[in-house]
């Protein structure tokens, strides 16, 4: 549906609701045109154009081109990475543009730009309360100059850094801590650090395995970090691992045969799932050994894969110089639920 | 800026090939000459188009020839699609030893200068047979001359223009009976910091410099033995420019150094030539210029070359070739890589009327890396009246791997075929007067293109997989016209390509439907005044052919001024209109400026 059509509408409804009296209950106005649903974060071409932001709304109706169509034409940047939720903003982070975009998280209407030498090649974006953290690079040929931008939310301005090693990628809240993967961006690294939000200091670097690509948590508050361990080409294989960190230290740790490399580690119901060499596997939190069961009709190199609500949304980037497809599967019987087209290479899923 | 300048300073931009015979003072035909290219399109751009040119190869060849090229912003790395074939698909030559890059197939037209050589000679259609390897769209041969003539003279060229952009070229030819000595040097600098229309923003990071050098010798040792020495040294140093949407600290530093020593020697039946050719190029790449981190790479080829021509009588003519090539590559992507290969062809010339000539030739190469194909090509022209020619030609062709393609670390694939196309041509020719007019239709078909595909775990690698389809109108119109000193030219030139990928049916990326080119001079005893207006097209930006970059006319004045015999001056507007246009996505091409320009002669 056109979304003027349906703006239009939900106030022609509003009205009706008035006229009818006080005695009809009155339902929460919409917040917004993107209020529920999920987004799909684009990274648009690799050089030369801009990510774009795809919203699928409850009816599975499809809009391309959200944040352009809503902010005066105005382009997201290029190379958009990820999209963090946060109270009412979303930050959606572009990193060849060095750019955090703020926008309403309802409406998409943009609210502010977070932008400086301390924003340097950014990956991903999380909050606590009143302070977002981005994860960067800095110069990615350089090892040694990868930190932790703080952000103060109440004027989406810089505040200070923290020094992080190399590869600073996905983050996960715990609490008030935060856990990195250091991944090792054009590198190989093997840690998580830790960051203490009441310091915005880092507390402790924990190895993990090589490569750490994914990091989720559980409903008992324990940590799961998939480890991809190092591809063939480097010349130093290493095996996978998934790796469990109860609080700042490795409980347990299950090793993939070598040659394995997993990635997109996700939870749902209790259940973790990744994906392995294109195909889905999953396993249960409890489970003390790897199952190497894969699950039939998922299969495909996904460039992005999250689990949510029983389906596993899956993206396809196709040549990476064309619209990319998402596949939603449902879980409990895996078969496709429905697929749909996106931006060009989309990347990252993230849900109202 | 005066990368934008057009100049028609001369004759007409394109004389038909009849004029390069006569060049030929002993019995050698090149490659690019009327015997042996009977049945192709040849554009010639003479030195008075070059001599006043402030342009980088690439743009010369966009503002006189219709060619198309993709521009990753001014001043930037610069490809070239001819008849809408991909970048690698055009060979392009330095005295008739091909200079495509060893490491990606390419050339960089921005990094090429037009100036320092006599003239550029543009064949298209695809000629693999006789030139080798990735002559399908078309091949340009950058040529210089040695006369044993007597002659001296000394050229001075500067120019000013808007961003700070600075040209200085020097030239000096000294030439007896006997000997023959050229030096040219040229260098260019700009901030090219022009700012993006209808933005806030500037073209920053955008600030390049660059030189060029060229010397050449010859030495008549007898009427009938000469040697010819050729060098050049170019280096180009740009910071490469931000886009609309991010910015750049990136740099990118690229030389080349050519050498060559040639021995003709001809009899009255029979010439020969034996080339030793030595090449070498060199790139830095800065993702960030502050950081002393940098990617390089580098090639070095040895050439062996011999052609021999015979004249069996003066209606038939055979001309045979042999070429041992040595190449080497090393970098921080590939790792000390070598091979050699050898080529052989003949070709074959008759004009058994006077009114049909034709040319036969056939080619086949050895390596030790890759099977390289026979291939063969047939070319005619017939003249029905005269007035009216016609040109046709069938050919089969290749392009060989290249060194990323096979050698990059980690993901170069060794087991990498040649690329192989057939291509068939049609076309007339009239002239009348006023009149020359020339129009060819293609049709081309290529397969086991080599592409680079994710694989699993989103490691990239290429393989022998795209199959294309070319096929298009080339249309060329000379008008010149004098009415006592008041002398008019026009040219006018239009080009239709389609160029589809099989599989998806869709036209490639950056290759347009449509580009026009034309030029209008008036001349009156001293003053020239030129305009160039081009048309390009929009091009697809994406494979499913969703997005495009639009469409954009583009002018550009020059006015000339002769003040006496050494001296003139120009001045020229670029981008006449203010267009706002780009040549990639998302990299704007430079608003109007100006250029100030003093030319002196002694």
């Amino acid at each position: 549906m056109n979304k003027l059509t349906k703006l239009l509408s939900t106030i022609t409804i509003l009205l009706l609701l008035q006229s009818c009296g006080d005695d009809l209950p009155v339902e929460n106005p919409p917040r917004g045109d993107y209020e529920h649903g999920y987004f799909i974060v684009n990274e648009g071409p690799f050089s030369n154009g801009s990510g774009t932001l795809t919203f699928v709304d409850n009816d599975q109706e499809v809009y391309q081109n959200v944040y352009k169509s809503v902010n005066d034409n105005e382009d997201l940047g290029n190379i958009a990475q990820s999209m963090y939720l946060h109270s009412n903003s979303a930050f959606i982070v572009v990193n060849n543009s060095h750019q955090i975009i703020v926008t309403d998280r309802y409406t998409m209407a943009k609210i502010a730009v977070i932008e400086g030498t301390n924003i340097n090649n950014p990956r991903f974006f999380v909050a606590v309360g009143n302070t977002g953290y981005v994860s960067n690079w800095g110069n990615a040929t350089d090892p040694t100059d990868d930190f932790i931008s703080i952000i103060n939310l109440e004027t989406n301005t810089i505040s200070g850094t923290i020094e992080v090693g190399e590869g600073p990628e996905d983050m996960l809240v715990v609490g008030d801590k935060i856990y990195v993967n250091l991944q090792g961006g054009y590198n190989q690294n093997n840690k998580v650090a830790v960051i203490e939000t009441a310091s915005n200091t880092l507390s402790t670097s924990i190895v993990v395995g090589d490569v750490p690509n994914s990091i989720v948590k559980d409903s008992n508050g324990n940590i799961w970090v998939l480890c991809g361990g190092k591809p063939n080409w480097t010349g130093s294989e290493s095996v996978g691992k998934l790796v469990k960190i109860v609080g700042q230290s490795v409980e347990t740790t299950l090793d993939f045969a070598l040659g394995d490399h997993p990635e997109h580690l996700s939870i749902d119901g209790g259940k973790l799932y990744y994906n392995l060499s294109g195909k889905v596997r999953g396993l249960s939190t409890n489970d003390t050994m790897l199952n190497t069961d894969e699950m039939p009709g998922l299969d495909g190199n996904y460039y992005a894969m999250k689990a949510e609500n029983g389906m596993l949304y899956t993206t396809n980037a196709a040549d990476f110089a064309s619209e990319g497809t998402l596949s939603v599967f449902d879980l409990s019987t895996s078969t496709l639920s429905y697929s749909l087209s996106t931006g060009i290479i989309p990347t990252f899923i993230s849900f109202q | 800026m005066k990368h934008w300048i057009i100049l028609l300073f001369g004759c007409a931009i394109f004389a038909q090939n009849d004029s390069i015979q006569q060049l030929d003072e002993i019995k050698l035909y090149g490659n690019f000459s009327k015997k042996m290219t009977a049945g192709y399109h040849v554009v010639i751009l003479k030195k008075d188009s070059l001599k006043t040119t402030q342009h980088t190869l690439g743009n010369t060849l966009q503002n006189n020839a219709n060619l198309y090229f993709k521009q990753n912003g001014n001043g930037m790395v610069s490809s070239i699609s001819m008849r809408g074939s991909n970048a690698s698909h055009t060979a392009v030559y330095w005295n008739g030893i091909a200079i495509n890059s060893t490491l990606n197939g390419q050339t960089d037209f921005n990094s090429l200068s037009a100036k320092g050589h006599n003239q550029i000679e543009i064949r298209k259609g695809a000629a693999s047979s006789v030139l080798g390897s990735g002559a399908i769209g078309g091949a340009i041969n950058l040529r210089d001359k040695i006369r044993f003539n007597s002659k001296k003279n000394l050229e001075l060229n500067a120019s000013l223009g808007s961003y700070n952009t600075l040209h200085l070229f020097l030239k000096s030819k000294i030439s007896t009976p006997k000997l023959y000595a050229k030096l040219s040097v040229e260098g260019n600098k700009s901030n090219n910091d022009f700012p993006f229309l209808n933005t806030s923003l500037l073209n920053e990071n955008g600030a390049y410099y660059n030189h060029h050098i060229n010397a050449v010798f010859g030495y008549r040792i007898n009427p009938k033995n000469k040697l010819h020495l050729y060098s050049t040294s170019s280096y180009n140093n740009r910071n490469l420019s931000r886009s609309l949407t991010a910015p750049s600290n990136a740099k990118y530093i690229n030389s080349e150094k050519r050498v060559l020593l040639q021995w003709l020697n001809s009899g009255k039946k029979y010439s020969s030539n034996a080339k030793f050719a030595f090449l070498n190029e060199d790139y830095q790449y800065y993702l960030n210029k502050t950081n002393p981190t940098h990617a390089v790479g580098k090639s070095n080829n040895i050439i062996l070359k011999y052609d021999f021509s015979y004249l069996i009588n003066r209606k038939m003519h055979t001309k045979i070739g042999l070429e041992n090539k040595f190449l080497y590559g090393n970098g921080s992507n590939i790792d000390h890589k070598s091979q050699s290969n050898i080529e052989n062809y003949v070709s074959f010339h008759h004009q058994p009327v006077n009114k049909l000539n034709y040319n036969i030739s056939l080619r086949k190469g050895f390596s030790n890396i890759y099977k390289i194909p026979l291939t063969m090509a047939f070319g005619m022209t017939y003249q029905l009246n005269p007035t009216l020619n016609i040109k046709s030609n069938i050919s089969t062709n290749y392009k060989l791997p290249t060194f990323n393609d096979l050698y990059w670390n980690h993901s170069g694939n060794e087991n990498l075929n040649s690329e192989h196309n057939k291509t068939a041509e049609i076309g007339i020719q009239f002239k009348h007067n006023i009149i020359d007019f020339t129009t060819t239709t293609y049709y081309s078909k290529n397969k086991d293109l080599i592409q680079w595909r994710p694989t699993n775990s989103f490691l990239w690698k290429p393989v022998n997989i795209q199959e294309v389809s070319n096929y298009g109108v080339d249309l060329n119109l000379a008008l010149k016209h004098k009415i006592n000193h008041h002398l008019f030219e026009a040219n006018f030139q239009y080009d239709y390509s389609i160029s589809k990928d099989n599989h998806l049916q869709k036209q490639l990326i950056y290759v347009p439907f449509h580009k026009a080119n034309s030029n209008f001079t008036y001349r009156y005893k001293t003053l020239i005044a030129s305009v160039n207006t081009q048309y390009n097209g929009f091009v697809f930006t994406t494979t499913s052919n969703t997005q495009t970059v639009n469409a954009y006319w583009l002018t550009h004045l020059q006015f000339y001024k002769k003040l006496n015999t050494n001296l003139n001056i120009g001045f020229s507007i670029n981008n006449l209109f203010n267009k706002a246009y780009q040549s990639v996505a998302y990299r704007p091409m430079p608003n109007r400026n100006y250029n100030l320009n003093i030319n002196l002669k002694i």
